[in-house]
């Protein structure tokens, strides 16, 4: 696992500050449409991406 | 103060503290701690701030908008950075530099002071020492002082340096226009410039070496503080530290050939590219940030297309209220960052028709590009987002009512030991000013003082703090064959650091008297 991370460390943490920027563009979609699910869904998504540059970022 | 205020200012106290903790005493990335201080930020709300998920969508929304702003201009001059240096300008810069004099007080003031200034103005991030630092070594400066000098003499610049990013992240988290900010802000660190030129000499030389190069610290200090201000309050604060620095280059180069200053021979080192042409990339930058700021035909042509969110109210559980409003508007093709990628592609135009690049120069500059951007912007988004949900729930409020009711009017002699700190911890006067931006703000507001001054006290200690940064400390230790063995250049740059936030510190509170 951790050779996995070592090999792919710059393309994992790219992968990752997409994220980081596409995934408040989804909540802003579910706030303005006042969609729980949506907003309860992507700050979910938001806690997994902040748990792996945690550990790895 | 109630028992109760106290637990609050704790509880709004504890993802800066995590941050501090984590990156002073434990070496953890910026990013890393980000990270950490986001989730202690996000129970710390949810627990005693009344945020819900509504409001933590709505603020991260707002923290990625202003990272935005930021990214793309530290992206942008990364990638010309980069572009440039692919061709070995870099180095051409710093021999033709060294042709003009051996005097080894104006060979400090002009890599470690001015060049050092002039990377941050067009790089940033730890560039200025992790070049400067081996060309010093070379000149025969025991690693140490190589580390320090570029280490306090860049400090200066880094406000306006980087293309501004760290003037413009000040501007966005605290929605005050540049001319508000700009003329307090020049003014400090231009005040800051003169005392980074003396103690860049102290290092090596002490006072005797002050003295012997007093004139020209006076002349060059004026030359680059006065450009910066100019630049700064005019409206072109995106060429501040790099034009600054490149008049500065230009008074240097003149100073240098004084006869106080010519006793011995100057280096007869060459280089294969000409420093015209080394600096050609420069020129073009400058002339493509001038027209798309100062010509109104081509701002309006560029500033077209904007990127805008509009927010309703946000009210948090415990009644805080976030008035309706836009975010940060996103100037797609006459923002900073937009300026600075025309450069890079029209200055890769200009070196590859010339044959300055070797066979897949394309994707060194792509890898080198993606590698140090990527970590930087993922430490600054996560403490940016962190700062917004700090920023929905009350949180920075209760830390400026806090500081505002202990310092009240000497307020402004701690402002810049804030920026510090920041800096130090976060390895970056961005991110110093996106975690304390709004924090000054308000406690000078709850304090009755200038909000311009507080915030100029902000970003000058902020700026400073890049030379105590152990984040960029280590990148110049790396690149001299000292990792491993930072401290004792730790050692000196704090004391030289404390000194002039000290002296700012002061000026600031007379100021703020008189003002």
């Amino acid at each position: 696992m951790n050779d996995f991370f070592k090999k792919y460390n710059t393309t994992l943490k790219s992968m990752s500050l997409i994220l980081m920027i596409a995934i408040p563009f989804f909540l802003y979609q579910g706030a303005i449409q006042d969609s729980d699910f949506q907003i309860n869904l992507f700050l979910g998504l938001m806690v997994a991406n902040m748990l792996f540059i945690l550990k790895k970022g | 103060m109630t028992a109760l205020f106290i637990l609050k200012w704790m509880a709004a106290f504890s993802p800066i503290l995590t941050v501090l903790v984590l990156m002073i005493f434990k070496n953890w990335s910026g990013s890393r701690a980000g990270a950490a201080g986001w989730f202690v930020a996000l129970i710390a709300a949810s627990l005693f701030f009344g945020a819900h998920p509504k409001l933590l969508a709505y603020s991260q929304i707002k923290g990625i908008l202003l990272s935005l702003n930021v990214l793309y201009i530290i992206w942008t001059a990364l990638l010309l950075y980069n572009v440039v240096n692919e061709t070995g300008a870099i180095k051409a810069i710093g021999i033709g530099i060294e042709r003009f004099s051996s005097d080894k007080s104006i060979q400090i003031l002009i890599f470690g002071w001015i060049f050092a200034s002039f990377l941050q103005g067009v790089a940033g991030y730890g560039v200025p020492i992790a070049v400067v630092a081996p060309l010093l070594v070379s000149l025969g400066f025991s690693p140490v002082v190589a580390v320090a000098v570029p280490a306090i003499g860049h400090s200066w610049s880094v406000t306006f340096g980087s293309m501004g990013a760290s003037f413009q992240t000040l501007m966005a988290v605290t929605g005050y226009e540049y001319a508000y900010l700009a003329p307090w802000s020049a003014s400090l660190l231009g005040i800051a410039a003169f005392l980074c030129g003396i103690f860049c000499v102290h290092v090596f030389g002490g006072w005797k070496m002050v003295r012997h190069s007093f004139i020209a610290i006076l002349i060059i200090g004026i030359a680059m503080s006065g450009t910066q201000y100019i630049l700064a309050v005019t409206g072109m604060w995106t060429l501040g530290g790099f034009g600054a620095s490149l008049v500065g280059l230009l008074s240097g180069l003149a100073v240098a050939k004084l006869k106080r200053y010519n006793q011995t021979p100057p280096s007869k080192a060459t280089s294969q590219m000409s420093l015209a042409w080394a600096l050609s990339a420069y020129f073009i930058l400058i002339v493509i940030v001038s027209s798309g700021v100062m010509i109104p035909a081509v701002k309006t042509f560029l500033g077209q297309v904007q990127l805008i969110f509009s927010f309703p109210e946000i009210v948090s559980l415990k009644g805080w209220v976030v008035e309706a409003g836009k975010g940060k508007a996103i100037n797609v093709f006459g923002h900073g960052g937009a300026l600075l990628l025309y450069s890079s592609i029209i200055s890769f135009l200009v070196y590859q028709s010339k044959g300055y690049y070797q066979t897949g120069a394309v994707k060194a500059i792509v890898q080198k590009t993606i590698k140090s951007g990527v970590p930087t912007s993922l430490g600054i988004v996560s403490m940016v987002c962190f700062a917004m949900i700090m920023d929905h729930c009350q949180m920075i409020y209760i830390l400026a009512e806090g500081i505002s009711r202990v310092f009240g009017p000497i307020y402004p002699l701690i402002s810049p030991w804030i920026g510090l700190l920041g800096a130090f911890m976060t390895g970056s006067n961005t991110n110093s000013n996106v975690v304390f931006g709004v924090l000054q703000l308000e406690t000078a507001q709850l304090a009755g003082l200038s909000t311009a001054l507080i915030l100029a006290a902000q970003t000058t200690g902020g700026a400073l703090g890049s030379m105590i940064a152990p984040a960029k400390i280590l990148v110049g230790c790396s690149t001299v064959g000292l990792s491993g063995k930072e401290g004792p250049v730790l050692k000196a740059t704090l004391w030289y650091g404390f000194v002039i936030t000290g002296i700012i510190g002061i000026i600031a509170l007379v100021f703020s008297f008189i003002s």
